[in-house]
Formats: structure tokens, sequence, C-alpha cells
């Protein structure tokens, strides 16, 4: 693996680190079954790029990305709490719809950003090479997002939305209103991967409708692969490995796929991640003692 | 004070399982006093408690928690009146939050919650007292995960969760009915401790007799959805297990097949 495809690869996984984070957010804290990121993460990605090409502040194109993603997390929180449908199903029909949606916004399914002034853009050429201001860059804000969940994880607030994932009976019974922390908490999910995704659109230079396939299982590979290298040992140490899975995650595919001796190409991708992922759940159970 | 007036809860109405678990139940607590309810299977204990809980929203008749009308309102929007403790230790605390994660979210019922850190070092040192007082040992596990203790610790720690916020009535459900019989003493014991301190208006509902004329300061037997027994003062001293049993056998028409459980 060549220097520039590594940090190629460190690179998406810090972005796609935004997505384990939402994914560790509605999976992990919520127990909610979220697969509403398969949209969202397009989403995200559709509408910085649209807002960018017409001339919007790149920032703000970002900010507005991620609302988008919280009224998406907001329609799956509704279907399943005010409607009652199974939360899986309501996500499946927000993803669906999102699909559309995506287009509409495009337009068509493919926008290029390949010339217009990006949040990256003012970096550029200041003696860094473009492949390390990038990840540095992505990085930055990785950080940035890891302290803010934490913080708010660990406070009052955080704490009933944790309690109403773990046992929301006696969420109830301590005055939590847990369908309100099921909107907050997929809103909140939704809003950081549509911020990976209008990431994603501004490092590659293009959005695409059909980006998001597959987000989820590549954000609970990175959830995954981090709880099985940290285990539970709290809210900092999760997050910190969501980003780390994610990173490794991302190198591990990428070695698999330059590595002649697989003779693996691009298009087995799905195939690995889903044998990366099927690794990483059943590690841990053959090292506590093999009941697989 | 509680006051539930003529309280009518049903079940599937309209359907062919249609089932009247309480028939009209009026019951006025008084401030500080212990009330212990009994009852067969069935005899709508749990529904009563689930009324004034909130679990349960009644069909008819009105439920008033200190001058306030809670009739309507659900578990959450009254949970800053309303402390319990549920029978089983699983349903009482989350098993995934730490010993003193579960502490700040319980000083914290009923009121905002905000974004401020919800273990600073006082509430820490508050907390870690308040354990303390238990003799259990658990003022050194405070970070620990709850589901790694015993039943028996975790109904304290709920205990000790339910009067960290004030509240104007506790509900224990059955809330030795999980444990072995020296803890289920030890919970007795620190559940009268905590209730003649505090002077907390409590409704304790329990399968066993003993513990229902041991404890507080009255006594209701619910039978088929009403109150069939309302004792209290010295007419309750001089109640004994035998009479309750009798009692019983009379309500069912029938003898019953398990005098062990309600001994117990």
């Amino acid at each position: 693996m060549s220097l520039i495809a590594f940090w190629g690869a460190v690179e998406l996984g810090l972005v796609y680190a935004f997505v384990a984070i939402g994914v560790y957010l509605a999976f992990r804290v919520l127990d909610f079954p979220d697969l509403t990121v398969d949209g969202s993460f397009p989403l995200g990605a559709a509408v910085a790029a649209v807002l960018i090409i017409a001339g919007v502040n790149p920032w703000i194109a970002a900010a507005v990305a991620m609302v988008a993603g919280a009224i998406a997390g907001l329609v799956t929180a509704m279907l399943n709490v005010r409607f009652r449908i199974l939360n899986l199903l309501a996500s499946i029909l927000t993803m669906i719809a999102l699909f559309s949606v995506n287009l509409r916004v495009m337009g068509k399914p493919n926008v290029a950003l390949i010339n217009a002034d990006t949040m990256i853009s003012p970096f550029f050429g200041h003696g860094l090479r473009d492949f390390y201001v990038r990840p540095l860059f992505v990085g930055i804000l990785v950080v940035v997002a890891v302290v803010v969940v934490w913080r708010f994880l660990e406070s009052d607030a955080g704490l009933s939305m944790r309690a109403t994932g773990a046992n929301a009976r006696m969420a109830r019974a301590q005055g939590v209103n847990t369908n309100r922390q099921i909107y907050l908490g997929i809103a909140l999910s939704n809003a950081l991967v549509a911020l990976g995704g209008a990431l994603f659109a501004q490092t590659n230079g293009f959005a695409d409708v059909t980006s998001g396939v597959g987000t989820i299982v590549v954000g609970l590979a990175a959830v995954i692969i981090g709880e099985t290298l940290f285990g539970a040992r709290g809210i900092l140490i999760a997050l910190i490995g969501c980003v780390l899975g994610s990173i490794l995650y991302r190198i591990a595919i990428q070695l698999a796929l330059s590595s002649d001796v697989l003779g693996l190409q691009a298009s087995d991708l799905n195939f690995v991640t889903a044998l990366l992922v099927t690794v990483a759940l059943v590690l841990p159970r053959l090292r506590r003692g093999g009941a697989a | 004070m509680i006051s539930v007036s003529d309280i009518k809860v049903v079940f599937g109405k309209g359907t062919p399982l249609q089932k009247q678990a309480l028939n009209g139940v009026s019951l006025t607590i008084e401030e500080g006093q212990f009330v212990t309810v009994i009852g067969s299977n069935g005899a709508g204990k749990s529904t009563l408690l689930g009324v004034l809980a909130g679990d349960v929203i009644a069909t008819e008749g009105q439920v008033k928690i200190g001058t306030t009308d809670v009739t309507r309102q659900g578990t959450a929007a009254r949970a800053g009146r309303v402390a319990r403790v549920f029978q089983d230790p699983l349903t009482g605390s989350c098993g995934a939050l730490s010993i003193e994660e579960n502490l700040a979210l319980a000083a914290r019922r009923g009121e905002r919650r905000g974004l401020a850190s919800a273990l600073g070092p006082q509430r820490r040192a508050l907390f870690r007292e308040r354990i303390a007082e238990l003799n259990l040992g658990l003022e050194n596990r405070m970070r620990d995960r709850m589901d790694l203790l015993s039943g028996g610790q975790r109904q304290a720690v709920s205990l000790v969760m339910a009067t960290l916020a004030g509240s104007d009535v506790l509900l224990l459900d059955e809330h030795t009915a999980a444990l072995d019989p020296g803890m289920a003493e030890f919970i007795m014991t620190l559940t009268q401790k905590i209730v003649s301190e505090r002077k907390l208006t409590t409704l304790m509902v329990t399968h066993s007799m003993r513990q229902a004329l041991d404890y507080g300061h009255r006594t209701v037997m619910l039978h088929g959805g009403e109150i069939v027994l309302d004792v209290s003062g010295d007419s309750r001293k001089t109640l004994q297990v035998e009479d309750l049993i009798a009692m019983f056998r009379k309500m069912r028409g029938q003898t019953l097949d398990d005098d062990a459980l309600l001994i117990g």
C-alpha cells in the first residue's frame, strides 16, 4: 500500500467516524436499530454539494446538511413513536423515501464539486501536502464531535438518553420522557451521519445518490471493531473505539484490496466488508471460551 | 397525602377478555402514613399501584397526590411526586449504567435535566456518603456497573435512589419478593428506617401477611378489585396472621393451596 493510499484510507475512516458515532448513538445508546443512515449520509452529501455549488459558504452548507439529517431522523422517530411502526421498519421506510428525496435535491444522480470552494480549500497550499491536509482537517472535526458527544452523554440530559435505551421503564419512573429522548437521539445520530456525508462530498469532490448503500454496515463495522479492541469501558473509550474502528476498517479494506496475493478487486468490497464484520462479531465470542 | 376516589379500571373494554381490575376503590392516605396492601393474585394490588404511579390510567375516578389531580398524568409527568421501588431488582435500576450514574439519574427525578456534568465532585461525595450508610461496602464500587450487583444489593441501592429526590409518596411493589430471606429482612429493616426517618407517605404491596402486619400503620386488603379490609390502630395490633388467612379463605370460598406463600 502506498503512502497516499494509506492516508486516503485514514481520511475515509475519519469521514466515516461520524457515521460510526451516529450508529453508536442509535444502536448502542438508544438500542434503536436505525437504518435511516443509508439515506441520511447521501442526503448530507447532496445538500452540502448543491448548496456549495450555489455559492453558499461551505460551513453553512454543512450545517444545513446536519439539519436535513436531523429532520430525516425525526421522521423515523415519529414513525416509530407516534405511529407505533417497528423501529427497524420505520427506518427502512425513511431510508427508501430518502433515495427519491436525494435525487430531487440534486436534480440528477451525481453532482461534481471539483473546482468549488469547500471547507478544506483554505487549508491547501500552506506547505503541507493535500493528502495530509484532508485527514488532518477531518480529524480535528472528529475530535470536536467526540468531545461534544462524550460530554453530552455524561451530562444529566445524556444520562436520561442512556437510561431510555437501557431501561425505558426505569427511565419513565425517574421522570424521563422516553419518547422525547428517542426523537432527540435519532435526530442527533442522523445529523452526525449527514455531516459525515457533507464531508465525504467535500473531500471526494462529488455527491452521488448511491453512495449511501451499505453505510449502516460500515458504521456498525466500525462500532463493533472498536468494541472488540477496547471492550466496554465507559463512554469516552467507546467513542474513541468508534473512530479507531472506522479507520482500522478502512485500512483493512485497503490492505485486502491492494494485496495481489489475495487477488481481490474493488467489486469484492461488499463481500470483504461482510466478512470483516462477521470476524469482528465472532472473535470476542471465541475469546470468551468458544460458545459459538 | 394521597386520595384515590371511586377508581374503576377496566382492561380490554368491549372485548371478550374484558376484566374489571379495580371496581370503585376509594382510599385516603394521610401525610406520613405507611400503608401495607395485601390480596391474592388478581385482587387488584398491582393495578392500584399502577394507578398511583401512572402506569395505569383509571377508566373512572380521581387520583390526587397532595392537592394535585394527577388522574390523567403519565408516569414520567408525575415522577417528581412518586418514588418507587419495583419487585424485580432489574426493573428499578439501569444495569448498563454505573452505581453513581444510577444515583445521578434518580437525584434529578421529575426535574429538568441540563447539560451540566451528571457527576460533579459534590454529587459524588453525597452519593458515596448515602451508599456508605447501607454498610454493604458498595461505596468503594461506585463506578461498577449496576448489573454486577446482586439482587439484594440492587434493591438496597434502589431504596437510596428513591429517597435522593423529594417525593410525596413512596411506592413499594413487593420489593422483597425476589430476594432470599436474609436479604429480604435486611431490605425491610432498611425500608423501615428510611420511611420513619424521612416520614414518607408510603404504600407497600406485599404477598407476606407477616410483613403486612409487622410494618406500617395501616393494612388494606383487596379482593376482586375492591377494598374488603381496612384496619389501623388498636384493632390492627390485635390482628394475627391466622385471622388474615381465615379472611382470605372466606373470601375465596375455598381452601387455599398456597398457604406457604401467604405466610412467608
